[in-house]
C-alpha cells in the first residue's frame, strides 16, 4: 500500500488481516484521498476487499476507484467477476 | 407458487383447521352447553376466522362470522342459559360457515340457500338480546379489497438478472458433450469470514475444474463506512454460472462445509434458452436437480407434492438418526476395523460417513422452518388493519430468516395477529394529528422482529405509539375486581393485567380488537409452548410485546468448548470473541474475583469448573482461553481449556435432575456420540458473583 499525495495505491491480493489494516488506515483519511488505484498484476483475493471498496465509494461518491468503477474483472483464478452496486 | 399464493395457502390451511375444530367443538358444546370454557374456545376460533377472512377479502364469510361472533360473545360474557333452539342455530351456523368457505374458495357467485335465513336468525337473536333495532347490528364496514401482490413481490435486481440470463446463454453456446452448466446462488451468512469462508475461495475451487465461469456480486446491501463492519459479510448474494466437467455431486462437495441455506445449486438444461426478462430469485434451499434453464424459478412455481407428517414421527426419526450417527462413528473410530488394511472397507466407511451426515442434516432440517412465511402473513394483517383503522403506518420486519420449530410456527400465527392488531388499534395514537401534537411523525411504526437470545427465540412486536396507560389499566382492573386497589403493583404486574381473560381498556369494540380476547389468546397460546410474554412499555414512547419461546427441539449454532474435561456448547449468537489474554490484562479484585481488561472494559472471568463445581487443576486465565459472551447483564468472559469448533446441534431436554440447573438450557448429542451441555450464559454471571463474593 502506497500513499502518494492524493493517490492511494493498493494491491488487490490483500489477506483479511491486510484488508482490516487498510480499513483502519483509510477510515480517518477518507476525506483527503482523491483516488484509490490498484497495483497492476494483482488479483482480488477476498470479497471483503470488494465490499470495503464499495463502502468507501458509498461514503464518499467523489472518490475515484477505477477498479471498482469498471464493474468487472477477469482472471484465470476466478474467471469473470461482475459486481452491481445499484447506485 | 407466488408469495401471495403462499400466504393465501397458509390462510386457507389455517381456516380449514379452525372450521374443522369448530365442527367438533360445537357438537361437544351442544352436549354440554354449560361448558363456557369450550364456548370461549369456539369464540376465539370464530374471532380468528373473522379476522383472517376479512384480511383475505372473503367478505361474505367475514360478514356471517362477524354476526355469529356477536352472538357467541353475548353468551360467553353473560353466561346466560342457551335454549336448545339456539344451540341448533349454532350448529347450523357452523355448517353455513363451512359452505360459505367453499363458495369463497371456489369463487362461486351464489351463497348457500340457507345463508340468508340463518344470518337473519342470528341477527334477530342478537338484536333481541341487546334489545336494539336490527339496523344497529347490521351496520358493517364495507371494506374494499386491496391488491397486495406488490407487498409480497421480490425486489428486482434487473441488472443482475439480465447479466445472469446472458451468461447462461453464452455458456450454453460453449456447452459440449460431457460438460454441465450450473447456476449457483451463494448467500453466505454475515459471519462467513470469521468461519474462514470467502466467496472467492469457492470461485477458485470451481474455476479449477471449469471450462468457463462467470459470477455476479450483488453489492446493494453494502453500507457506507459509518455502518460498515469489515469482518462481516454484507454481500448478500453471489450468482455463479459455471460450465464444468464436474457432476452435481462433485460441485456440491465444494460447498460441503457451508450451511444448506447458504448455497443453492441448479443444473441447467442445455436445450433451453432463458430470456432477459426472467427473474431468477434467490432460492433459499439447496436445489440439486436438472431444471430447465429458462425456468430456474420453476422450483418455486411447480406445485410441490407435500404430505403432512405427525411431528411425533419426526421426533422418533430424530432420535433414530442420532443413534445412527453414534453407530456410524463407532464403526469409523473402532480400532479393530481401522486396522484392517483394505481400501474397499475404508471407502465403504467413508461413504457411510458422508451418507450419514447427509441424512442427519436433512432430518434435522425437517422440523425447522424460517419464520418468513408467518411474517409475510402478518404484513397482510398489518396492511389491512392499517386501512381499517385509517392509521398510516410503516412496518419494519427483522429476522425473517430465524428458524423456528414448525410446531411453534403453527401456534404463533394467532398470537401474532392479535398482538399486531392490538398494537395498531390501541397502541398507536388515534390519528396523525395526535401523533404530531406529541412531536411524532404522522406515520406510526410497527416493528416485527425474530431473533435468538441466550438460547431462546424471541418474537417481538413493537409500536411507537402512546404506550400503556398504567392508571387506566389499574382503574379497569379495580372496576372488574381483578385487583382490590390496595396492593402496590409493579409496572410489570400492571402490564400483566392486560393479559387477563376478557380484560380490555378499549372504549369501543371493533371487529379488530377490543373484546379483551386477543391478549388472553396470546397468553394461553404462548404458555402452551412453555414460553412467556414480556411487556415493555413507556408512556408516550410505545410498547413492545415479546414472546420468549424455548428452543426445545430447535437447532442452534454453537461453539463447542472444553473445560475441566467436559464439553460445553456456547450459543454462537452470544459469542463476541475468543482470545488468550496477556497476563498484564488479567486482574484479581478482592472479593470480586477475576477480571480481564479488554479495550477499556473490565469483564468478569467465569470459570466453568467453579460454576459446575468440577475438580480440576487450577490454571491461570492467561494459560487458558477466554470466550467473551454477551449476556442480559453485560459481557462476561468464560474461561475454557480449548475451543473445539462450531457446530449446529439439536437441543435435547435434560432429565429432571439436570433441568434444575439454570446455567444449562439443554444438552446435545455430538457426532461422536458424546453429550455436551448447552450453557445458558445469562445465568452464569449471578452465580459467579455469589462465588466470588464468598472468596
Amino acid at each position: 500500500m502506497q500513499f502518494d499525495g492524493d493517490v492511494l495505491t493498493i494491491g488487490l491480493d490483500m489477506s483479511m488481516e491486510e484488508i482490516r489494516e487498510f480499513e483502519q488506515f483509510v477510515r480517518p483519511r477518507l476525506e483527503y484521498i482523491e483516488m484509490i488505484e490498484t497495483e497492476e498484476g494483482t488479483v482480488l483475493r477476498s470479497s471483503s476487499l470488494l465490499s470495503l471498496l464499495v463502502s468507501l465509494k458509498r461514503s464518499r461518491p467523489e472518490l475515484k476507484i477505477p477498479f471498482l468503477e469498471q464493474g468487472v474483472t477477469a482472471s484465470s483464478v476466478y474467471g469473470t467477476l461482475h459486481w452491481m452496486c445499484h447506485d | 407458487m407466488t408469495k401471495q399464493e403462499q400466504v393465501k395457502a397458509i390462510f386457507i390451511e389455517e381456516a380449514g383447521e379452525i372450521i374443522e375444530k369448530l365442527d367438533v367443538d360445537i357438537v361437544r358444546f351442544e352436549e354440554n352447553s354449560n361448558d363456557f370454557d369450550l364456548l370461549n374456545e369456539i369464540f376465539r376460533g370464530v374471532h380468528t376466522l373473522k379476522g383472517n377472512a376479512n384480511a383475505f377479502g372473503f367478505i361474505r364469510l367475514g360478514e356471517f362470522v362477524h354476526h355469529f361472533e356477536d352472538v357467541l360473545d353475548h353468551y360467553r360474557s353473560t353466561k346466560e342459559e342457551i335454549e336448545p333452539y339456539q344451540l341448533e342455530l349454532f350448529v347450523d351456523s357452523v355448517d353455513i360457515i363451512k359452505e360459505v368457505m367453499t363458495c369463497e374458495l371456489e369463487a362461486l357467485p351464489n351463497l348457500p340457500e340457507r345463508y340468508p335465513e340463518c344470518l337473519g336468525k342470528i341477527k334477530h337473536l342478537i338484536a333481541s338480546k341487546k334489545n336494539a333495532p336490527l339496523s344497529v347490528v347490521s351496520e358493517r364496514d364495507s371494506e374494499p379489497l386491496f391488491d397486495l401482490a406488490s407487498e409480497f413481490g421480490f425486489s428486482c435486481c434487473e441488472q443482475i438478472d439480465a447479466g445472469v440470463a446472458n451468461s447462461i446463454r453464452s455458456h450454453q453456446a460453449m456447452q459440449e458433450e460431457g460438460l454441465n452448466l450450473f447456476r449457483i446462488d451463494m448467500t453466505l451468512d454475515d459471519d462467513c469470514y470469521k468461519r474462514g469462508f470467502d466467496h472467492l475461495i469457492f470461485l477458485k475451487l470451481l474455476a479449477e475444474k471449469a471450462k468457463a465461469i462467470e459470477s455476479f456480486f450483488d453489492m446493494e446491501e453494502v453500507e457506507a463506512l459509518d455502518r460498515f463492519a469489515g469482518d462481516e459479510n454484507t454481500i448478500k448474494r453471489v450468482i455463479v454460472i459455471v460450465l464444468t466437467e464436474q457432476t452435481p455431486d462433485e460441485v456440491a462437495e465444494n460447498f460441503e462445509f457451508l450451511f444448506d441455506h447458504e448455497v443453492a445449486t441448479a443444473l441447467i438444461d442445455p436445450d433451453r434458452v432463458p430470456s432477459v426478462e426472467e427473474k431468477l430469485p434467490v432460492v433459499a434451499e439447496k436445489v440439486m436437480g436438472k431444471v430447465p434453464s429458462d425456468t430456474v424459478t420453476a422450483s418455486a412455481t411447480v406445485p410441490k407434492s407435500t404430505i403432512r407428517i405427525d411431528t411425533f414421527k419426526l421426533d422418533e426419526l430424530f432420535d433414530s438418526v442420532g443413534e445412527l450417527v453414534i453407530a456410524q462413528n463407532f464403526i469409523a473410530q473402532n480400532g479393530k476395523i481401522r486396522s484392517i488394511e483394505d481400501e474397499s472397507i475404508s471407502r465403504a466407511i467413508e461413504t457411510l460417513s458422508k451418507i450419514t451426515k447427509r441424512i442427519q442434516d436433512r432430518v434435522m432440517s425437517l422440523r425447522m422452518v424460517a419464520i418468513r412465511d408467518t411474517f409475510d402473513k402478518m404484513k397482510r394483517v398489518v396492511r389491512d388493519t392499517s386501512k381499517k383503522t385509517g392509521k398510516e403506518l410503516h412496518l419494519i420486519v427483522q429476522g425473517e430468516e430465524t428458524e423456528i420449530d414448525k410446531t411453534m410456527v403453527d401456534s404463533l400465527s394467532d398470537p401474532l395477529i392479535h398482538i399486531i392488531r392490538n398494537a395498531i388499534d390501541h397502541g398507536l395514537e388515534s390519528d396523525g394529528t395526535e401523533r404530531l401534537s406529541v412531536g411524532k411523525k404522522v406515520e406510526g411504526t410497527i416493528t416485527l422482529r425474530a431473533f435468538h437470545k441466550s438460547g431462546s427465540i424471541v418474537i417481538s412486536v413493537s409500536d411507537d405509539g402512546r404506550g400503556i396507560n398504567k392508571e387506566k389499566v389499574l382503574k379497569k382492573a379495580i372496576e372488574r375486581g381483578v385487583v382490590s386497589g390496595d396492593e402496590s403493583l409493579t409496572d410489570t404486574q400492571i402490564f400483566g393485567l392486560i393479559m387477563q381473560p376478557g380484560f380490555s381498556t378499549a372504549d369501543t369494540v371493533s371487529d379488530l380488537s377490543g373484546r379483551g380476547v386477543g391478549l388472553d389468546v396470546v397468553k394461553t397460546s404462548i404458555e402452551k409452548l412453555r414460553g412467556k410474554i414480556e411487556i415493555d412499555s413507556k408512556e408516550g414512547e410505545g410498547t413492545t410485546f415479546s414472546m420468549v419461546l424455548p428452543l426445545t427441539l430447535a437447532i442452534i449454532d454453537g461453539m463447542l468448548v472444553q473445560a475441566a474435561g467436559e464439553i460445553y456448547i456456547i450459543p454462537t449468537l452470544s459469542v463476541v470473541e475468543s482470545f488468550r489474554p496477556e497476563k498484564e490484562i488479567v486482574h484479581v479484585l478482592k472479593g470480586q474475583g477475576e477480571f480481564v481488561s479488554l479495550r477499556g472494559q473490565h469483564i468478569p472471568v467465569i470459570r466453568l469448573s467453579d460454576v459446575f463445581d468440577l475438580s480440576t487443576e487450577r490454571i491461570e486465565p492467561w494459560e487458558g482461553i477466554l470466550v467473551c459472551v454477551e449476556t442480559d447483564a453485560g459481557r462476561i468472559a468464560i474461561m475454557v481449556d480449548e475451543l473445539i469448533g462450531r457446530q449446529q446441534v439439536v437441543i435435547k431436554t435434560l432429565g429432571k435432575s439436570l433441568s434444575r440447573l439454570k446455567e444449562i438450557t439443554g444438552g446435545a448429542i455430538l457426532g461422536n456420540g458424546d453429550i455436551a451441555l448447552i450453557l445458558n450464559v445469562d445465568e452464569l454471571r449471578p452465580l459467579i458473583e455469589v462465588a466470588h463474593g464468598g472468596n
